[in-house]
């Protein structure tokens, strides 16, 4: 069976130590969100994860949802632990006081994700949609729609949904099918509303027993509708009809046609949902429906990102265990528990990579995404208004770096945990293989990670003439020349700097091939997008390691002391990083710079 | 006969920019009006004309002193001065009657053998000679300037059949070499040529844009850009023209045009330019036209003539398929189903139709015609070029497929085409059948008309070098919008290399290109992406890759002379000042415009203006007067508006030539170059000894006092700072001698010191998004 503890030295570090959790507080409307408030609330919700949702998980993968008559029963217990976590207030986290909610900053929400994910990423589903409906709903919603949508979603007594696949289209949804129609009566929601009918297929907790109502967001195309993506509207369309008086009344045309059977998350409802002259609501402008979607897109994106980073981190500590545990053989070099049967596993070369890998990973993406999380605060928040663009941009900018960059590594990283355990990771009582399987699909939804490598050079690259690129090269640039002088963080700095440098080189090849020809930057996207993750967690592992160097010194000359161990392992961590990892950039460079031939050459016929 | 002295009749608009444009050409102007009632100044139509044209954006003079070479008068008490002109203009209201008095008024002072031409654009000439006496016709013909005179390089050149055929070789010489000129022979018809075409296909473009339910923005998206049309399409250039001019110059035609013309059936007046025109609504000069400019709350709001309500709205950023189609050729356009494309064929086949059953009843060759619509409309490409971009079989197809009748020349043309090249010569379809050389000038050298007759010498990505003949090397530029970068540097270091000592094969190079714009330097865009992505050590070395080459040509062995014509921006100006002479088109814009994206010229900009300053003999003495004024045009972004202008900044000096024809600019900057390849030697450095920080202390004064008045921002004064350092020397004396390298080196220092700078980047930035400059 295995373990999981919420990793909250860790986050304390990056948060505090790296970081300046303090800053928030210094943002308006988060005058009150100071660190310790912050750290309490997290050492409730890894308390939450801990106890209430990672027993689930194991039993929920083994149960998985049921499907009867139209109507979809999660695993035993899910009703019960979504009451405790609604009752917890965990659904209203981060959103807004004026619907009910705690307005907590969404760096908060960020790590609260990572700590659902490992626990029980399933589970996690069903509160991650309500999530994304909300900020559609906030964001794009008239007055009367968040009046009467937001506060359900926030205290969790509705969950939300975003139907866009269709059994012909995912990634080009300039193809769907779904309808609306203006159904002409104005049935009391003041704009009139729109009869929907199409059927929508892949759609997350799209039917379950946790709610009592389900509020989708679908997307269809008018009448009117240009085609391609400039046709498409954006509609809210609740299972249940809401009364005046908020409660769920008439049952509205949509129904659950099935449930899929799948390889992981098997604790997720994934519902196909076929609409019927049921009744809808547009949200926003007509025709405008893929800019409302991608406000649920780009944080579902940056979620799924941590979901994959959740992931690596419950197999990790996982892995570390069992390595410790399991004696078999004898060191290379000669017995390191010459009183025992077998020295453990972890004495070999081979496990450490292993284990390193996950963890220099892990920890990485932990402080890169806290980075983003900030950023996500200031772009909402911070009074100037240059401040708010520059973090926007950069939130943009890494999005589908984390999305793909985290969920590659997470699989990467799963398996590995795997692999240590042998044919015990293979196994299901270890439960080594579910991490595997329930990553491989964060690979592949909102947004498979080749779509978010095309997004990353194609969109992100070129934007205004690569604004968005200058605010992560210029404060990575100015960082390390700031710290050329510095001999102790040189074995940081000289690799980094390199590596900074490649992708430079990269960027602006890219950009220049990509203009004469989108098929080059097509051909590189993949191997840019990873060199760039690379080198995003090279800064932040420098910055890591000079934080713990400065702790370790400031420890000792006299301060608190005690945490020598874990600032110099970060240290260490850090070595093996820039040692084992960010090379990788070497090779990246070397097949970016390759170009579209060697893909391009190849006749289909010939394949 | 030469042309020394001219009049002009009539201090209108047109009369008077003709007198502005006759002064540029260098001769003095005689400028003749009424004398109003009552007036104080008799002469006070003609003065104020010219006090009002030193006032006018763009300016009908190429600079401020050739007014001095108009002399304002009226025609009681200087008629008798009319003795002194070699060539009289009349351009006055377009009166048959008044015109013919003024004639036999002209005719009994002028000069004999003078020449005397009319600027009607309605009136036969046969009707104008009526009734003159003596050799009034003989020496009479008709001069069709286009508005603004400076401008347009069209002019419609009408000879009656009495006409000297000296008297039409003495205008149409003079307004080819010195005035710049395309001149175009017409035959003496209703509208000549350009507005008798330009009309129909005006008229044509209102009707579609009613019948096939366009909005004025969606129709001028069509008729503009795809067409090879200027962006103002047809309902802008109809607020250009004045809403109020269209009923006059259709009734015009409708009163002279044979009875026959297809012009009569497809005029309209429709309700909705009546009411327009009735409530003053006549385009730009009046309360707004088709389109205006409203301000709402502070912000200008673009709005438009709902061609429905006959209500203004927003403007709708027109989004049309078939303008998106129009990048793959006019056909992809024309065949497009959508209203765009419609319109597009609609518009199209009848004027293309109209004009190919024009030749020969108003121009004797197809080329006339062509190049009447590209220099008199602005028009890429005239109506035959345009057929032949459609093809004459499809656009003959597709007169009958409509029921429209097929000219005779277009039937002509079928499976063959107006235009063809042989043998590297361009050639035209005649009306008799056979193909003919399309007509070049003694002294006309294209460099269009070289790259069809040869291979280049060498080429890549962005340039390239011709063989203009007689060992000259010619240095084009072929980037979009000729922005310089690797590549043309590379071109420019194998120029230098090929032409080695000069005096193998090559003797000189000349740097010229036919672009609208001769360069208007780097691509801001590629450059702002280097900058985003922080690459600092690459942008540094293109600085001094810039430098090096620049250099490299100022100091090569054999001559260089640039040959420019339009916008010579930034580095595109920096690349003049490095060239042994510069034969400028008279419309050449050069300036260091850098200051405006918060840098200082960097390939050697600062270091040449401040040299020609320093070695100005006319300057006055002591160190402080060349880099004030270095200072002053580089910090101030100063651009010349005229080639006249650029050697007040020195941009030009002396023994720089000026064109005015720029079909011939590339002939005059050939034999310059092979001038001074004679006896060539490259310049002598020269030695500056700057005071470094005392200068630069004197000029943080003057910034100061720009920030204190308000007329300098913060950034402007940051980067003011950057340029003082660079001008007076960075940290040397008097005492020390500072090489080329040496100012090289300091301004690329404050270069990249400036380039990192966040407010510089937001000008970049802002630039490329709005075109204007960012005061920060």
């Amino acid at each position: 069976m295995p373990t999981y503890k919420a990793p909250l030295d860790d986050v304390r570090f990056v948060l505090n130590e790296v970081f300046d959790l303090g800053a928030l507080a210094r943002l308006p409307g988060h005058e009150e969100h100071t660190p310790d408030l912050i750290e309490a609330v997290l050492e409730e919700g890894a308390k939450l994860c801990e106890n209430e949702l990672f027993p689930l998980n194991q039993s929920g993968d083994e149960e998985g949802c049921r499907f009867e008559n139209g109507v979809v029963y999660t695993p035993s217990g899910f009703k019960e632990a979504y009451r405790t976590y609604i009752e917890g207030g965990w659904t209203g986290l981060s959103a807004d006081p004026e619907y009910g909610g705690q307005g907590l900053p969404h760096t908060v929400q960020f790590v609260m994700e990572e700590f659902i994910s490992s626990a029980n990423m399933s589970f996690g589903m069903y509160p991650g949609l309500s999530l994304g409906a909300y900020n559609a709903l906030h964001r794009w919603g008239s007055e009367e729609q968040k009046r009467l949508y937001l506060p359900k979603l926030v205290d969790g007594t509705w969950s939300g949904t975003m139907c866009l696949t269709e059994p012909h289209c995912g990634t080009d949804l300039g193809m769907i099918r779904t309808r609306a129609v203006p159904d002409g009566g104005g049935d009391g929601d003041g704009g009139g509303g729109y009869r929907i009918t199409g059927t929508k297929i892949f759609i997350s907790a799209g039917e379950h027993d946790l709610t009592e109502n389900i509020v989708h967001l679908v997307l269809a195309k008018l009448p009117d509708a240009p085609e391609g993506t400039r046709g498409i509207s954006l509609f809210v369309v609740p299972k249940f009809l809401p009364r005046a008086d908020g409660t769920p009344g008439a049952r509205n045309g949509v129904a659950c046609g099935a449930i899929e059977h799948k390889m992981g998350i098997k604790a997720s409802a994934t519902c196909v949902l076929n609409f019927e002259d049921a009744k809808g609501w547009l949200v926003g402008e007509p025709h405008k429906g893929m800019r409302a979607m991608f406000t649920m897109m780009n944080a579902a994106r940056l979620a799924v990102g941590i979901q994959g980073l959740g992931l690596a981190e419950i197999s990790y500590q996982n892995a570390v265990a069992y390595a410790r545990d399991r004696l078999q053989g004898r060191a290379l070099s000669g017995a390191r528990a010459p009183d025992r049967p077998a020295d453990p596993i972890i004495v070999h070369p081979d496990v450490r990579r292993s284990l390193l890998t996950m963890r220099a990973y892990n920890e990485g993406a932990r402080a890169l995404a806290a980075w983003i999380g900030l950023s996500i605060d200031r772009a909402e928040r911070d009074p100037d208004p240059d401040a708010r663009q520059e973090a926007d941009d950069l939130v943009a900018l890494m999005t589908p770096v984390v999305k793909a960059f985290f969920t590659d590594c997470a699989f990467e990283a799963t398996n590995l945990g795997v692999q240590i355990h042998g044919g015990h990771g293979y196994i299901r009582d270890y439960g080594m293989e579910q991490y595997v399987r329930d990553a491989r699909i964060t690979q592949i939804y909102e947004g498979a990670n080749g779509i978010q490598a095309l997004d990353l050079v194609g969109r992100k690259l070129p934007q205004n003439m690569g604004r968005l690129l200058r605010h992560f090269f210029h404060p990575v640039g100015r960082h390390l020349e700031e710290r050329m002088e510095d001999e102790g963080l040189a074995e940081f700095v000289l690799p980094l700097l390199k590596a900074f440098t490649k992708l430079q080189q990269a960027t602006a090849l890219v950009a220049q091939r990509g203009l004469a020809d989108p098929e080059e930057a097509g051909a590189a996207s993949s191997d840019y997008l990873r060199m760039f993750g690379l080198v995003a967690l090279g800064f932040m592992w420098l910055r890591m390691a000079e934080t713990a160097r400065r702790r370790l010194a400031e420890e000792a000359a006299g301060g608190a002391g005690g945490r020598d161990a874990f600032y110099e392992a970060k240290i260490k961590i850090a070595r093996f990083y820039f040692a084992k990892l960010l090379p990788q950039v070497n090779a990246l460079f070397i097949t970016v710079n390759a170009g579209a031939k060697p893909l391009m050459d190849v006749e289909a016929e010939a394949f | 006969m030469e042309i020394r002295s001219a009049a002009v009749i009539g201090a209108g608009v047109m009369g008077s920019g003709i007198a502005a444009h006759l002064a540029n050409a260098g001769i003095p102007v005689l400028l003749l009006d009424i004398v109003p009632a009552g007036a104080a100044d008799r002469s006070t139509l003609a003065r104020s004309a010219i006090d009002r044209m030193l006032k006018t954006e763009p300016a009908p003079f190429m600079h401020r002193r050739n007014a001095k070479l108009v002399t304002p008068g009226n025609l009681e008490d200087d008629l008798a001065r009319l003795a002194e002109a070699d060539w009289i203009v009349e351009a006055v209201v377009e009166d048959p009657r008044v015109k013919s008095e003024l004639y036999a008024r002209i005719d009994a002072v002028r000069r004999p053998g003078s020449i005397v031409s009319s600027n009607t654009s309605t009136i036969p000439l046969s009707k104008l000679v009526e009734g003159q006496g003596g050799r009034f016709a003989e020496d009479f013909l008709i001069t069709h300037f286009f508005n603004p005179p400076r401008y347009m390089r069209l002019l419609e050149v009408v000879a009656g059949e009495r006409t000297r055929p000296e008297a039409v070789e003495a205008v149409t010489g003079f307004a080819d070499r010195s005035l710049g000129k395309g001149v175009v022979r017409c035959k003496d018809r209703p509208g000549f040529i350009a507005n008798r075409i330009g009309t129909f296909w005006i008229q044509a473009g209102i009707n579609a844009a009613f019948d096939l339910g366009l909005t004025v923005e969606e129709a001028d998206a069509v008729a503009g850009r795809p067409m090879g049309v200027p962006k103002t399409g047809i309902f802008g250039l109809v607020d250009l023209v004045g809403l109020d001019l269209m009923p006059h110059i259709s009734r015009s035609l409708l009163d002279t045009l044979p009875p026959d013309d297809p012009y009569r059936a497809i005029h309209r007046e429709p309700e909705l330019l009546r009411r327009m025109i009735a409530e003053g609504l006549t385009g730009r000069k009046g309360k707004g036209g088709f389109y205006r400019l409203s301000r709402e709350g502070g912000a200008r709001v673009k709005e438009a003539i709902d061609l429905g309500t006959g209500r203004y709205r927003k403007t709708g950023k027109p989004r049309l398929d078939s303008v998106e189609a129009a990048r793959g050729g006019l056909r992809a356009l024309v065949e497009h189903p959508d209203r765009g494309g419609r319109y597009a064929r609609s518009v199209l086949l009848q004027t293309l139709a109209y004009s190919a059953a024009l030749v020969p009843e108003i121009a004797d060759t197809v080329v006339a015609v062509d190049e009447a619509m590209r220099l008199g409309y602005a028009w890429k490409y005239g109506p035959f070029e345009l057929i032949d971009r459609l093809g004459a079989d499809w656009l003959a197809d597709a007169l009958e497929a409509e029921g429209m009748a097929v000219p005779p020349l277009l039937r002509l043309a079928r499976g063959r085409g107006f235009y063809r090249v042989e043998g590297g010569r361009l050639q035209y379809l005649a009306t008799g059948g056979d193909y003919a050389d399309v007509p070049r000038p003694e002294g006309v050298l294209l460099l269009s008309d070289v790259k069809r007759g040869s291979a280049p010498v060498a080429k890549n990505g962005s340039s390239a070098l011709w063989d203009v003949g007689d060992g000259v090397l010619c240095l084009e530029f072929t980037s979009k919008m000729n922005a310089l970068d690797a590549d043309i540097m590379a071109m420019i270091r194998k120029a230098i290399g090929l032409v080695g000592d000069g005096k193998g094969r090559w003797k000189a190079l000349v740097v010229h290109n036919e672009g609208e714009n001769f360069s208007v330097g780097v691509n801001l865009g590629i450059a702002l992406f280097a900058v985003n992505i922080g690459l600092w050590p690459q942008i540094e070395q293109q600085v001094e890759e810039g430098q090096e080459v620049y250099e490299a040509l100022r100091t090569a062995p054999f001559p260089v002379v640039a040959a420019p014509s339009g916008m010579a921006l930034g580095g595109g100006c920096e690349l003049l000042l490095h060239c042994d002479r510069v034969q400028a088109h008279a419309e050449t814009y050069a300036g260091l415009v850098e200051v405006g994206v918060g840098l200082v010229p960097g390939w050697g900009g600062c270091k040449e203006l401040l040299t020609r300053h320093w070695t100005n003999r006319r300057r006055p003495g002591g160190p402080m007067p060349p880099i004030a004024a270095a200072f002053e045009t580089i910090g101030t972004a100063k651009v010349a508006k005229s080639a006249a202008e650029a050697r007040d900044l020195l941009f030009l000096r002396d023994g720089d030539g000026i064109t005015m024809n720029r079909d011939r600019l590339l002939a005059d900057a050939k034999a310059l170059a092979l001038k001074l390849a004679g006896d060539y030697a490259p310049p002598e450095p020269v030695e500056l000894r700057l005071p470094g920080p005392t200068a630069r202390l004197a000029l943080r004064l003057v910034i100061e006092g720009f920030l204190a008045q308000g007329r300098a921002s913060g950034h402007d004064a940051v980067v003011a700072e950057g340029l003082a350092e660079v001008l007076s020397g960075g940290d040397t004396d008097v005492t020390r001698v500072l090489t080329g390298a040496d100012l090289s080196a300091l301004e690329r220092a404050v270069f990249m010191h400036l380039v990192r700078e966040p407010r510089t980047i937001a000008r970049i930035e802002h630039m490329l998004e709005t075109g204007k400059p960012l005061r920060n």
